[in-house]
């Protein structure tokens, strides 16, 4: 047993804590998913995605060859932690191409396409990012059920179907793709492949599609004959079903130590409003249910911290994690929440104020998670499917659907 | 004991709910909250007319003589549809000048809510947000003839369209040394500022620069400002529970309804059994929070109001409406996080009446007072 990091990790922790100070504005606080809605957020993402990659931290992950530095599993957690303890935009450009485009395309992209696609995420630049169209009006939970079709045509494929919820479509310059490619498949998860579509193709309309509080985070993606290379199949024809549960393998585990960055932030940041309001000549941080929230949400975010350090190191051990991943996404969920309950609590009538109004507390960041949490908690598989996931694969119990 | 309305309460219920249905449909919610006024002055004249505005007002005042317990019912159903505007802000400023009211202000004031040309706003909080007395900051000086007002409320709902203010403001610097004023939203001196909302709901911020308000404007005695309060949030918590009640209901029921038509895996995903474990337990919470309302409005409908049961309506009602909520959008997937679908409509609504009339921890305090804690 150790549970210290290395100085190697511990020096990143600092030289990410410098980059935050140095090159955010003070009330910048982005959450997952939230980047990509108003213009003027997406322009400060873009532009800390570049220094992000001259940093050489954007894809940190990924071997020199590909713009990265080969860096260690210990390093892209922390790396992961204190992104979300800062908020730093642009880390994920949008949300697909760092974390499971890049991947996927070295497991089992080709060397061609690997060439192409990965030095242009690596770069931070607008070229680079990516969306992910999987679900449709009726595929979410039940992802295998796609309708969209890609049928063979020469050195091509036409595309034709509606995809939706398709975040960061309206921002993205590639799309990763899945459809079907054989209907007549005898279960349906076996005739799915993935391409790589760009979204400039003719034939591609995208129509936002507002949240409850006007954030535009997803869209709705037609393609209406739309005309993709041969090249651009990622894999092997009808095998994208498993190479996507490989790469929502890195998506759900792209998400846990954010999470707790996010979450130890917040808390930090309610902590100290509590000490700073005073009611009836005392602060806030006097009040018992305070202080007990408050801590209760602590323990969970360490909870959720060592969930982090235990697939990590599952990784490092070159094991793979059965249900870590799906653990770690749903507890963290959960946990944020829970954060964003007791923070609307913490902010008392405040907490009703649209985040972006003058009257708003610490710019508006606890409605901000409340606001989101439902989002992020349904995005990248529901907490009901990753608890299938660990009753299933974990616990043993039989499949209950 | 009986758990069945009366007739004229079901007739009530009916006519509320074919109305809002009809006046009212989801798009026309959506409307108003970006309409300026944020309530619309043709269906404000039709619930007048319906007698709404006045329902527990005696005749002689233009009401209908309802009881509270029908103004639930009401509320209820305005809770369910959900229907922008100034009732809720009307009512309860019009119940205090009902009880403590003299016949000149009365027989002025109360007719013109009954007849739908005068909308009410209630100022009570500042910048705490909390109702406490010690909380009350602004301050009511004796001028000649006049009071003279000064300082800022926050969270007034609808002062935007307000013709009247009911206004606490401090006339003593010992902790209950407060007034309720009736002022004249025109007055010099008043202004009034909408705070962008989660719910839109045209809450406000008032600003009172030395505002002059006649003497015979003081509601009730100079030194029992506070009991008004109190008095106004006994009653205001359960009309806004109610609201909060149907809310839920209404949820759920869509929930439910979801739930049976959404196939995923080729089956209803009401099917699966975290789902349907979910969806009961937010079935029972609305069912009980619906009793809890009926229970302590039928004991102020009797004139037996207790405390005790006041206070647990209010401090259990929030987690509900935002349990159910959370746990609706969550069974509709990412449908339920659209501004399309209605479900978020309720949820944004969920902190609006959750600090409405006095947060959960306010309330939970009266209940463990009640309890002797
Ligand atoms: C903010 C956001 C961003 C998103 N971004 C993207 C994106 O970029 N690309 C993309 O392809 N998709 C995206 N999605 C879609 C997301 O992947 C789906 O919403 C998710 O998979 C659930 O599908 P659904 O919404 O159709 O809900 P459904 O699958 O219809 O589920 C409805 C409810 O039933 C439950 N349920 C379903 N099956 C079971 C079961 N077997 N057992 C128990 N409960 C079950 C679910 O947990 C849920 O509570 C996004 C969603 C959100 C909210």
């Amino acid at each position: 047993m150790d549970f210290k990091l290395g100085e190697k990790e511990e020096a990143l922790r600092k030289g990410i804590r410098e980059f935050a100070q140095k090159e955010l504005p003070s009330e910048c606080f982005c959450l997952l998913l939230e980047e990509e809605s108003r213009d003027e957020d997406w322009k400060l993402a873009m532009s800390i995605s570049k220094k992000l990659a001259q940093k050489g931290w954007l894809v940190m992950a990924w071997p020199k060859e590909y713009g990265g530095q080969g860096a260690s599993y210990w390093e892209q957690m922390v790396y992961g932690e204190e992104c979300g303890y800062w908020g730093i935009p642009g880390v994920a450009m949008g949300v697909s191409g760092v974390a499971w485009v890049g991947p996927s395309l070295m497991q089992f992209g080709n060397e061609e396409q690997r060439k192409k696609y990965l030095p242009l995420i690596a770069s931070g630049e607008a070229d680079g990012v990516w969306c992910t169209a999987y679900s449709e009006p009726n595929a979410g939970s039940d992802f295998a059920n796609i309708q969209t079709r890609a049928v063979r045509d020469g050195d091509e494929y036409v595309i034709n179907g509606q995809k939706v919820w398709t975040s960061c479509a309206h921002r993205a310059r590639w799309c990763w793709l899945a459809v079907k490619t054989d209907p007549g498949a005898p279960k349906k998860h076996r005739g799915i492949s993935i391409f790589m579509v760009d979204m400039k193709s003719p034939g591609i309309t995208v129509n936002p599609l507002l949240n409850y509080h006007d954030a535009h985070i997803f869209n709705e993606v037609f393609f209406d004959n739309v005309r993709v290379p041969a090249s651009n199949l990622v894999g092997e024809e009808n095998k994208g079903w498993y190479h996507l549960m490989q790469s929502l393998a890195s998506e759900r585990h792209s998400l846990g130590p954010p999470l707790y960055g996010n979450a130890r932030r917040l808390l930090d940041e309610l902590a100290g409003y509590a000490k700073e309001i005073q009611h009836d000549g005392k602060p806030l941080s006097q009040n018992l249910g305070v202080r007990h929230m408050l801590a209760d949400a602590v323990v969970e975010a360490e909870m959720l911290k060592l969930f982090n350090y235990q697939v990590t190191w599952e990784l490092t051990q070159g094991l793979i994690p059965i249900y870590g991943s799906s653990r770690n996404k749903a507890f963290g969920d959960q946990l944020l929440e829970r954060i964003g309950i007791i923070g609307m609590r913490i902010m008392g009538a405040y907490c009703q104020v649209d985040p972006y109004s003058k009257w708003t507390k610490l710019h508006g960041i606890i409605q901000r998670v409340y606001l989101l949490s439902p989002g992020i908690s349904i995005a990248a598989g529901t907490d009901e499917i990753e608890k299938n996931v660990i009753g299933q694969f974990k616990l043993g119990l039989p499949k209950s659907y | 004991m009986d758990f069945k309305l009366s007739e004229d309460q079901e007739m009530l219920r009916s006519l509320a709910r074919d109305f809002l249905t009809k006046e009212c449909p989801k798009a026309k919610v959506r409307e108003l909250e970006n309409d300026e006024k944020g309530y619309d002055p043709r269906m404000w004249q039709k619930m007048a007319e319906l007698g709404w505005l006045g329902l527990v007002f005696p005749e002689n005042y233009g009401g209908t003589g309802g009881t509270f317990l029908d103004l639930v019912l009401l509320m209820e159903e305005i809770g369910k549809n959900i229907l922008p505007g100034p009732f809720f802000s009307t009512t309860v400023c019009a119940l205090p000048i009902l009880e403590y009211g003299n016949e000149w202000q009365k027989a002025k004031f109360l007719p013109q809510v009954a007849n739908g040309t005068a909308i009410w706003a209630l100022a009570v909080i500042e910048t705490l947000g909390g109702y406490k007395a010690s909380e009350i900051k602004a301050s009511a000086r004796v001028g000649d003839g006049h009071y003279i007002i000064e300082g800022t409320k926050l969270f007034v709902p609808n002062a935007n369209v307000a013709n009247h203010l009911l206004v606490a403001a401090r006339t003593s610097e010992d902790a209950e040394g407060v007034a309720m004023f009736i002022v004249d939203a025109n007055s010099a001196g008043v202004e009034v500022e909408v705070i962008p909302t989660i719910a839109q709901d045209k809450q406000c911020q008032v600003t009172f620069n030395r505002v002059e308000v006649p003497e015979g404007n003081v509601l009730g005695d100079v030194g029992g400002g506070w009991d008004i309060v109190e008095f106004i949030l006994d009653r205001a918590a359960i009309l806004k529970c109610a609201e909060v009640s149907g809310g839920c209901q209404a949820v759920v029921e869509m929930t439910n309804a979801y739930a049976k038509d959404r196939v995923q895996f080729d089956k209803p995903i009401g099917s699966f059994q975290a789902i349907q474990h979910r969806l009961v337990d937010m079935f029972v919470n609305a069912e009980g929070l619906q009793y809890l309302v009926y229970q302590a409005a039928w004991e102020i409908s009797t004139g037996f109001p207790s405390r005790l049961h006041t206070s647990l309506v209010k401090a259990k009602a929030g987690e509900v409406y935002q349990r159910t909520c959370l746990d609706a959008i969550k069974i509709h997937g990412a449908t339920g996080f659209t501004k399309e679908h209605d479900v978020g409509l309720y949820f944004r609504r969920v902190k609006a009446s959750e600090f409405a009339m006095g947060d959960s921890d306010l309330w939970e305090e009266r209940v463990a007072a009640e309890l002797g804690l």
